[in-house]
């Protein structure tokens, strides 16, 4: 039955740059989401996906990508926050769907150098996340400085850091929960 | 306008529950025909499955 399945909960790393922090927040994100009952997860690296930049939107869909935006129930969006926007690759590659997305939870984590911790990212991101019909939760997590939040080899030397993500993936879940019985129960008609 | 058949679940053969009307704004010159004037794009329908969970989308 569709409520016994495990919920499937990947995080998308949204960000090419070489010597990208972000990777270590996204590996640390993942890896608690793999130690929640009834979750599978997976990390996708958005500059593991071989997409065309001679086209863009729905007519460059990736046949594994969208299928595991099917399968999701929620996502994790991890991104850098670059000149204050997010990068243009992570629009690219959430563009390449669309009917995939709708009703399902999407938690954003921000990430940046400074000291905001990818706040305005996350807040330029929120209209599209909208639009592509992804229901956005209130918590995020904010990356602030990242370079002394993780050793260059991706240590964790904060550890506060792991009860912020604690709440944010237990909003994140119960969302999911919710609209996959939305989903498959409640009409719109 | 509202299609009132119901989608069956290709895997399954249940009903599916129709959870959402998405506006798809036309880019496309072949769509355009298709598009609703006073929405400026047309509607895709999403389907659920209530047993397996698959997906399923139509336009409307």
């Amino acid at each position: 039955m569709e409520a016994d399945r495990p919920l499937f909960i990947p995080v998308i790393l949204g960000t090419a740059r070489m010597g990208r922090m972000s990777l270590h927040a996204a590996q640390l994100v993942t890896g608690e989401l793999s130690k929640c009952a009834g979750v599978e997860t997976d990390l996708i690296d958005i500059a593991k996906l071989p997409l065309p930049t001679n086209d863009a939107g729905e007519a460059i869909k990736h046949a594994d990508f969208s299928a595991k935006m099917i399968k999701a129930d929620a996502l994790v969006v991890v991104s850098p926050e670059y000149n204050h926007g997010y990068s243009g690759l992570l629009k690219h590659v959430l563009d390449s769907c669309l009917k995939e997305y709708i009703h399902k939870a999407v938690g954003i984590v921000g990430v940046s150098a400074g000291p905001f911790g990818g706040t305005r990212v996350i807040q330029n991101l929120l209209p599209v996340m909208r639009e592509l019909g992804l229901v956005t939760i209130f918590w995020d997590v904010n990356f602030s400085s990242v370079q002394k939040v993780f050793t260059e080899d991706g240590r964790l030397l904060d550890e506060s850091y792991i009860r912020r993500i604690d709440k944010f993936l237990k909003e994140l879940i119960w969302m999911a929960k919710t609209l996959r019985q939305g989903r498959a129960r409640i009409s719109i008609d | 306008m509202t299609r009132t058949d119901k989608m069956t679940c290709p895997s399954c053969r249940v009903e599916m529950n129709h959870h959402s009307d998405k506006l798809v704004y036309t880019v496309e010159p072949q769509d355009i025909g298709q598009a609703d004037p006073g929405l400026g794009g047309f509607i895709e329908e999403l389907h659920t499955c209530p047993n397996c969970g698959g997906a399923a989308s139509r336009l409307a």
